[in-house]
């Protein structure tokens, strides 16, 4: 694989906003969709933005995912394509659920430049809200020592944020370079025209990013293993999903920052859950007993088989999780799990079809009883 | 005790095939227990996986899906779809530990009802060896 080499100048932030600014320069993008700090200073937003001088406060990889990317990308693009071009800088898991998205129709990625970043990981949104001077030095830390466990568990556990698996149009990798500096790599015609255009070709050798991205998954990989063996003791068996779920006030918070839940009308909200009294009270006599507000283990579970073929593990909902439910971790290993039975992986490219939009006429014989 | 155990499996029966062999075994007055409640869905592919763990959760011992046979879906292709869902929840129930004998897909055609009594009988009598289903008696659900 090749790339282009940029020399860090004051900071990594710094040298890719000049970057992009050289991009909008040359019109190679009309506007970039980027996280800027808030004026209040204490959190990041999306932002579109044309203005060069407005990119002073934009973080190409903020210390915290408060909005999921592909939720932003979606909100510009579900009506139809944008007639402009743009340039969305965002996470590998954000990256990933446009992707997704835009199989659900609900991203129109024409005239749309993906460009990610190797991520360390975000803080848990909560810890970063608490101190924000010492959530940007801890976040500092994060990206100098590649592992930092001040990281959100489901970071920790994410084998796909760094190297080759990304599927966007231009890769800015920040693992493994050396002397201060950061690749470029096109992983497609747009982003290899863009590095042509700005005239910085991609001609030099990223073989050290590409040893330490691999080594790095490598480690991530046995990361996950290790976790999901100790949550699924956990979790597994009703008793024990009862526990785990037992805390959920049943605000739909994870429902609604989820970035692959994209249904105008949630079935879980609809009218189809709300039910007479007598339907409770028949429950009640039966059991002697009823909790309310009902149905939360089945809101679970139930979203589970409606997005769990193509969760990304971005871990939004456990940062909007009020009760602190390991919901993102959970997700994600009922996604891995019942992702496989198809060989899919989420995000990994626009030509893999939905696993339920497809079927071969011979296979599955085993989940059929004769 | 378990005995007399008697479980109810909700069977959601396509309209076009396994209902109709439903039918058929009632007409030709075969003998199968009387533990399955039917529902009739206009296509096996109808079923939401929610309505299966809904069932489920509030304490149906077993829950039956049930279409035509792969190829003769009356809308080509339907079950097919019905397939791939159904792994997909037959995963989840297992990564999460729960009990994926309590459900069932079976192919039952319009002509089949002997079959349709055979797999009512079968059904019931293993879900009697599984016993009640756990989650009648959880309280906080």
């Amino acid at each position: 694989m090749k790339g282009a080499i940029l020399k860090i100048e004051n900071s990594i932030e710094k040298t890719i906003i000049e970057f992009l600014k050289k991009g909008l320069d040359k019109k190679l993008f009309d506007a970039l969709l980027i996280p800027v700090k808030v004026p209040a200073g204490d959190s990041y937003a999306w932002v579109l933005v044309q203005d060069k001088a407005l990119l002073e406060d934009a973080n190409p990889l903020p210390p915290v995912m408060s909005v999921q990317g592909a939720k932003a990308l979606s909100s510009i693009t579900r009506r139809g394509k944008s007639n402009k071009k743009i340039a969305a800088i965002m996470r590998p898991c954000e990256i990933r659920a446009s992707i997704e998205l835009s199989k659900l129709q609900q991203i129109d990625l024409e005239n749309i430049c993906l460009v990610s970043i190797d991520c360390p990981g975000a803080l848990p949104l909560k810890d970063y809200l608490e101190d924000t001077k010492k959530g940007i030095d801890t976040f500092k830390k994060v990206i100098k020592e590649w592992g930092n466990e001040s990281v959100r568990p489901i970071c920790q556990m994410c084998d796909k944020s760094v190297g080759l698996s990304i599927q966007s149009d231009l890769h800015i990798g920040i693992l493994g370079a050396k002397n201060n500096e950061i690749y470029l790599i096109p992983s497609s015609q747009k982003g290899k025209s863009i590095l042509e255009e700005i005239g910085i070709p991609a001609e030099e050798s990223t073989d050290n990013w590409e040893k330490k991205t691999k080594e790095f998954v490598e480690t991530r990989k046995k990361n996950r293993k290790k976790a999901q063996s100790t949550l699924s003791e956990k979790v597994m068996g009703l008793d024990n999903l009862l526990e785990t779920f037992s805390n959920c006030i049943n605000c739909h918070n994870c429902q609604s920052v989820c970035p692959i839940c994209y249904c105008r009308q949630c079935y879980f909200e609809s009218e189809k859950m709300k039910l007479s009294s007598d339907d409770y009270l028949i429950r009640a006599e039966s059991k002697g007993i009823l909790r309310f507000l009902p149905d939360t283990l089945l809101f679970h579970i139930g979203r589970m088989t409606h997005m769990s073929l193509s969760c990304v593990g971005c871990g939004a909902c456990e940062d909007a999780c009020p009760m602190s439910i390991k919901v993102a971790q959970i997700f994600s290993m009922v996604g891995d799990k019942s992702q496989k039975v198809f060989n899919y992986t989420p995000g990994k490219s626009i030509e893999e079809q939905l696993p339920l939009k497809v079927y071969e006429e011979d296979e599955f014989h085993e989940v059929e009883k004769p | 005790m378990k005995d007399d155990f008697e479980p109810t499996i909700i069977g959601f029966l396509c309209r076009w095939c396994s209902y109709a062999g439903a039918d058929l075994a009632g007409t030709s007055r075969l003998q199968y227990p009387p533990s399955m409640l039917p529902i009739r869905v206009m296509c096996s592919s109808r079923v939401d996986p929610v309505f299966i763990i809904t069932a489920f959760l509030r304490g149906a011992d077993a829950v039956l899906v049930a279409g035509c046979h792969p190829g003769d879906c009356h809308y080509i292709e339907g079950n097919y779809y019905t397939r791939r869902r159904f792994a997909c929840l037959r995963k989840i129930f297992e990564t999460l530990g729960m009990e994926s004998d309590r459900i069932r897909l079976s192919w039952i055609s319009a002509s089949e009802g002997p079959r349709f009594a055979q797999v009512v009988t079968d059904y019931t009598d293993k879900i009697k060896k599984l016993g009640p289903n756990p989650a009648k008696k959880e309280i906080f659900l």
